[in-house]
């Protein structure tokens, strides 16, 4: 576990998987003698969000310290907007690399080529619809509700809207990525021939299944966090609006 | 997904912290408040709700009142027992936990709890596809179109959209090709058997 006073070198240097997080947080490396506090302050990042979340990633029994309900929704979004750039920009691309490289390489028929290129292909599509559906509609709305919410009076058009559950759909077709992704691990490992270039074939499983995780801890905090909290905000303006 | 929500009430902060944990293991489980005395638990209980609290049997016993006053609450309660003989005594709470039970055994009980809130979740979760579903997944993998599986299968092309939608929303998968590599990795269809995309 990571606290605040935890030089922020140790930090990663002990726990590397906290890497892929720093972009996320626009936290650059070169901390010198500075903890994980002055770190955070420096690039106005809200210490206790930047611990829960880098807690939470590194335990999965993590259990937070801090009421979650106290974080602004507008840091929570600004996160998972980041993430999703990290897995369109960063994660997606490297790995399609990696597989087209592998798929060249190799000894495969081109049906079996066929199979993983079109797969992956397909996957990407599936995953860019969901992060735009996400960032269209689900995200802004949520800003959106949080706004309002501050508000004394409500706009009585985005009350109304409010009787469409907008939140709860979303929970519900919450798509599971990353079963779909690790079904292409398994593909590999059970029943395609084997690769020549063991090496490259280890780096794609690799990213493939640290990109599974870090989709399950994603779909985490929209389901534990944003989720809960979002609903929260819905029922308070209900009932206002209800008492108005 | 839904979620139900967990109170817990122990005195003792280890415990009640191994229980938080266990309980963050179960898919849909929540903990949405601890409390390490009945006073505190009580008063957030006037203002709130939960599905169900998980009690120790110190607390329990000086709980009284609180039950009193709200039967139903027993109908929600878990009781946590130091001595594992002790079963619930015959208080007719929902359900009891002993201290000295493995991970195993209290994640199935919990989960026993959950299963009527989740039984329409589950059943359309992976992994449980009906059999015909599973034919037209195959027939997909195949590269035949839906008009050609309603031949087939002597179905109208209707059913067969009906069919792939539910079959969407179980795995959470669209594209053939998606449904293709499940099909495989599940020991639906090998993979000579399927036709890639140029062949078809």
């Amino acid at each position: 576990m990571i606290h605040r006073n935890l030089p922020m070198c140790q930090a990663v240097l002990k726990h590397h998987q906290l890497l892929p997080l720093l972009p996320r947080f626009n936290i650059k490396l070169g901390f010198g003698e500075k903890n994980v506090e002055e770190v955070c302050r420096l690039n106005r990042v809200n210490t206790d969000f930047f611990l829960e979340i880098a807690n939470a990633y590194l335990d999965e029994d993590y259990i937070p310290q801090t009421d979650l309900s106290l974080f602004p929704i507008g840091s929570v979004v600004a996160y998972l907007t980041s993430t999703h750039d990290y897995y369109l920009h960063i994660a997606l691309p490297k790995i399609e690399s990696k597989i087209s490289r592998l798929l060249e390489g190799s000894n495969l028929s081109e049906k079996e080529r066929g199979l993983v290129a079109g797969f992956f292909d397909d996957y990407k599509k599936e995953f860019l619809d969901h992060i735009s559906r996400e960032e269209d509609s689900v995200l802004p709305y949520i800003l959106e509700l949080e706004k309002q919410s501050m508000k004394e009076e409500p706009d009585s058009g985005f009350l109304r809207s409010l009787q469409n559950d907008t939140i709860k759909e979303f929970a519900q077709e919450h798509d599971r990525l990353e079963n779909s992704l690790e079904n292409l691990s398994k593909l590999i490992i059970k029943y395609l021939p084997p690769f020549e270039d063991f090496d490259l074939c280890h780096q794609v499983l690799t990213d493939l299944s640290d990109l599974v995780r870090d989709l399950v801890d994603h779909a985490h905090m929209e389901d534990k966090i944003l989720v809960p909290r979002v609903i929260e905000l819905e029922q308070q303006l209900t009932r206002k609006f209800n008492a108005g | 997904m839904k979620q139900v929500n967990f109170i817990l009430a122990v005195e003792s902060y280890l415990v009640r912290k191994g229980m938080a944990v266990v309980l963050q293991r179960i898919p849909g489980a929540s903990v949405v408040k601890e409390f390490g005395s009945v006073d505190l638990l009580t008063r957030y209980l006037e203002h709130h709700g939960m599905d169900f609290l998980i009690i120790s049997d110190t607390l329990f016993a000086n709980a009284t009142d609180l039950y009193m006053n709200n039967p139903a609450l027993l109908e929600r309660t878990i009781l946590l027992n130091r001595d594992p003989s002790a079963e619930d005594r015959g208080k007719k709470t929902r359900g009891c936990i002993s201290l000295s039970e493995e991970k195993e055994e209290i994640i199935s009980k919990i989960n026993e709890l959950l299963n009527p809130y989740f039984r329409d979740y589950r059943a359309n979760t992976h992994g449980s596809l009906t059999d015909r579903e599973k034919t037209i997944v195959r027939l997909l993998s195949m590269g035949l179109t839906n008009r050609q599986i309603a031949d087939r299968l002597f179905l109208s092309t209707h059913t067969v959209t009906t069919h792939r939608k539910n079959i969407i929303h179980k795995l959470g998968i669209k594209s053939v090709s998606g449904l293709t590599v499940y099909a495989i990795v599940n020991n639906i269809i090998t993979i000579d058997e399927v036709t890639s995309k140029h062949e078809r």
